[in-house]
């Protein structure tokens, strides 16, 4: 077939953000070194939103695939590169507060908004794309990104060594991915996962069954790394300290998205057609009823570590830390409980709560740690009479981020918690329930420092303009998605049909 | 005993010798020359199977640049030789949690029944990789570039050294 007679249309968000990721680096490239370079986060921001406006533009259409499902357009990909989308477009708000001209910490400001865009691409890929191949490039133009964004800080010991422990943990995780995959495709011989997976269910009843389940492992355990669940998530709490504020965001909300991404994509397509029909207890789903068990133990023990290793911690980006790997055990459960179509808008609620929440903690974060010069927990005390508001919406953050009621956080964690009821899986939901109260004991431990400790000093906390807009969108999205839950789940389900997922067009 | 499986053993052997010494090593330079040993290995075993292609390429840019750049890095920065002193408890889960994957990975390949026939790949398969890769694969080749980028871009930043460095 001529390369021209594909609908390259579709891939029209994508090339937008290739297109002004080069634009931005020429522009870098030709500009005097002494100028400040934070229009081109302007720009950057316009090439986001020209991209939103397609990826909105093309939601709810029928699936369309580029050259044997190399790039597939389907609303599973839409609505996760909406959340990539809307996360990058906050993350350049607040990047531009934070490469201000007091800032001599990072040198290379053009660097950064570019290498965020190519983040992006990679996210964005890894999202839309039905081939093995393309996923694995997709995550590596993550990767690689994210690796020199971590250690941009060049002249600060932590970033470097967190970049350095980033890039060798990182590279183990690929390897092992990669090990994973490489059995799975010389079972099978295609990269094309409705090809996989047609292939792998016959070669289950053909005696491959075992080597499908070390393809499985490896590969779980190996994408692990990207959201930081165990058994791959002692990397989290030293990178995310010693990354900048805004990368630290980065990660712990965007990069731990397309994670999920990538991962949902991959084991849904490829083990969702194994059935086993030797077993005494009649015939089963391997993926549904045997391999969820070992997910649920990764869910599980990512919540009970994250959840109380963060008791400990006396650095709020630790903490933050810690609380992600714990958020990213919670967004496993769905996962596990999977049968139903009502997993993708779970799942997807969640995440979009998760990503109002985290992104406005990191900018109060990022607000109060600059003012205070020191990233302790105790640079928040006395926030509320330094600046009521921003203590004020920090506290709704936190209290999103516990569960607690007419908050996002809170009615995602029901949503998840009711999944794992209804489909009796009564342990998980108890071990969700435990931890989620011992999280309580951390997160109302910052809300103490804001409210009940005298601080070092009584100066009013001047929030500048940008971090403030990307602390109020946190705050009307958390608190509207809190009381308007069904809002979002009646737009993911009607506007979008999950299940095309999972079909050839 | 046919040629190819005594080329097989060898290979192998070098290709494993090699990575053992790469680890067992404690100069730089001899762990490099180990390493290059492992990639030549591992190019006449792509050779075996048929893949030429893959082995030259092999050749060129593991043998050939990653090594010589390896030791460009040993020539151009100071180094002195270090004994690494992991814990002795380090050391034995280190070597239960490897063992314990060897054993199972063993024996999972070990225990599946592989189709006995053979494929030949009669084809011209560089022209069929070319073709392959700027047709149907033109996608992730595209974005391999994006990622060449970015790796050099980062090369640059994090490596240049400042007009303000001192030394």
């Amino acid at each position: 077939m001529d390369i021209t007679a594909w609908n390259w249309e579709v891939m029209t968000p994508e090339f937008i953000i290739l297109g002004t990721a080069t634009i931005l680096s020429l522009i870098d490239l030709f500009m005097p070194d002494d100028r400040d370079r934070r229009f081109l986060g302007i720009l950057g921001l316009l090439g986001v939103i020209a991209a939103g406006f397609y990826v909105i533009k093309f939601a709810g259409a029928e699936p369309v695939q580029i050259m044997n499902d190399m790039f597939r357009l389907d609303s599973f990909g839409t609505a996760f590169k909406l959340i990539f989308l809307t996360g990058v477009a906050l993350l350049f708000i607040l990047s531009i507060q934070y490469l201000n001209r007091q800032n001599q910490e990072v040198q290379y400001r053009g660097e950064f908004f570019y290498l965020v865009l190519t983040a992006l691409l990679g996210m964005m890929i890894m999202a839309s794309s039905a081939d093995l191949i393309t996923l694995f490039v997709g995550l590596e133009v993550l990767s690689v990104s994210s690796y020199i964004l971590v250690g941009i800080r060049k002249k600060h010991l932590y970033s470097n060594e967190s970049a350095f422990k980033y890039v060798v943990s990182g590279a183990i995780a690929t390897a092992i991915t990669l090990y994973g995959m490489s059995f799975i495709y010389g079972i099978t011989g295609t990269t094309n996962l409705y090809d996989i997976a047609e292939r792998l269910a016959s070669a289950y009843q053909q005696g491959f069954s075992l080597m499908i389940y070390l393809g499985f492992f490896l590969m779980l355990v190996g994408l692990s790394f990207k959201i930081a669940v165990v058994p791959y998530h002692m990397w989290a709490p030293d990178v995310y300290q010693g990354a900048p504020t805004p990368v630290t965001a980065f990660l712990s909300v965007l990069s731990k998205a397309a994670g999920f991404a990538i991962i949902i994509r991959i084991f849904l397509s490829v083990f969702r057609s194994i059935v086993n029909y030797q077993s005494d207890a009649g015939s089963f789903y391997v993926l549904f009823q045997e391999l969820n068990l070992y997910i649920a133990i990764l869910a599980a023990a990512s919540m009970i570590i994250g959840n109380t290793l963060a008791l400990r911690q006396t650095n709020i980006k630790r903490l933050m830390a810690y609380s992600s790997i714990a958020q990213a055990g919670y967004i496993l459960v769905p996962l596990v409980t999977f049968w139903g179509i009502n997993f993708f808008s779970q799942t997807l609620f969640y995440l979009v709560a998760y990503l109002f929440m985290t992104l406005g903690a990191f900018a109060v974060i990022m607000v109060v740690t600059t003012d205070r010069g020191t990233e302790d927990i105790r640079s928040f005390a006395g926030l509320y009479h330094r600046s009521p508001f921003t203590a004020i919406a920090m506290t709704i953050f936190l209290l999103s981020l516990a569960g607690i009621p007419i908050t996002a956080g809170f009615f995602g964690k029901f949503y998840i918690f009711m999944s794992s009821v209804l489909y009796e899986n009564y342990w998980l939901a108890a071990v969700m329930m435990g931890t989620s109260i011992i999280s309580y004991i951390y997160y109302f431990g910052i809300i103490r420092q804001m409210y009940m400790r005298p601080g070092d000093t009584e100066a009013r906390l001047a929030v500048p303009l940008p971090a403030a807009f990307v602390i109020a969108v946190g705050v009307l999205g958390t608190v509207a998605v809190g009381l308007f839950p069904d809002l979002v789940l009646n737009y993911l389900n009607q506007n979008l049909q999950f299940t095309d997922m999972f079909a050839r067009p | 005993m046919s040629g190819e499986f005594i080329a097989f053993f060898i290979l192998s052997l070098f290709t494993i010798g090699g990575a053992v010494f790469m680890i067992s090593f404690t100069r730089v330079v001899h762990m490099v020359v180990s390493l290059a040993f492992t990639f030549l290995s591992i190019a006449g075993l792509y050779v075996l199977l048929e893949a030429e292609f893959v082995a030259v390429t092999q050749v060129i840019v593991y043998a050939g640049a990653v090594a010589i750049m390896m030791l460009f890095g040993i020539m151009l920065t100071p180094h002195r030789e270090q004994e690494e002193d992991a814990g002795r408890a380090q050391k034995v889960v280190a070597f239960i949690a490897v063992a314990a994957f060897f054993l199972i990975a063993f024996f999972i390949i070990q225990g599946t029944t592989w189709d006995p026939s053979v494929h030949h790949f009669t084809e011209d398969n560089t022209t069929m990789i070319g073709k392959t890769i700027f047709t149907q694969y033109v996608i992730p080749f595209e974005l391999v570039s994006v990622l060449l980028l970015v790796a050099l871009v980062g090369a640059i930043i994090l490596a240049k050294r400042e007009e303000n460095d001192s030394e």
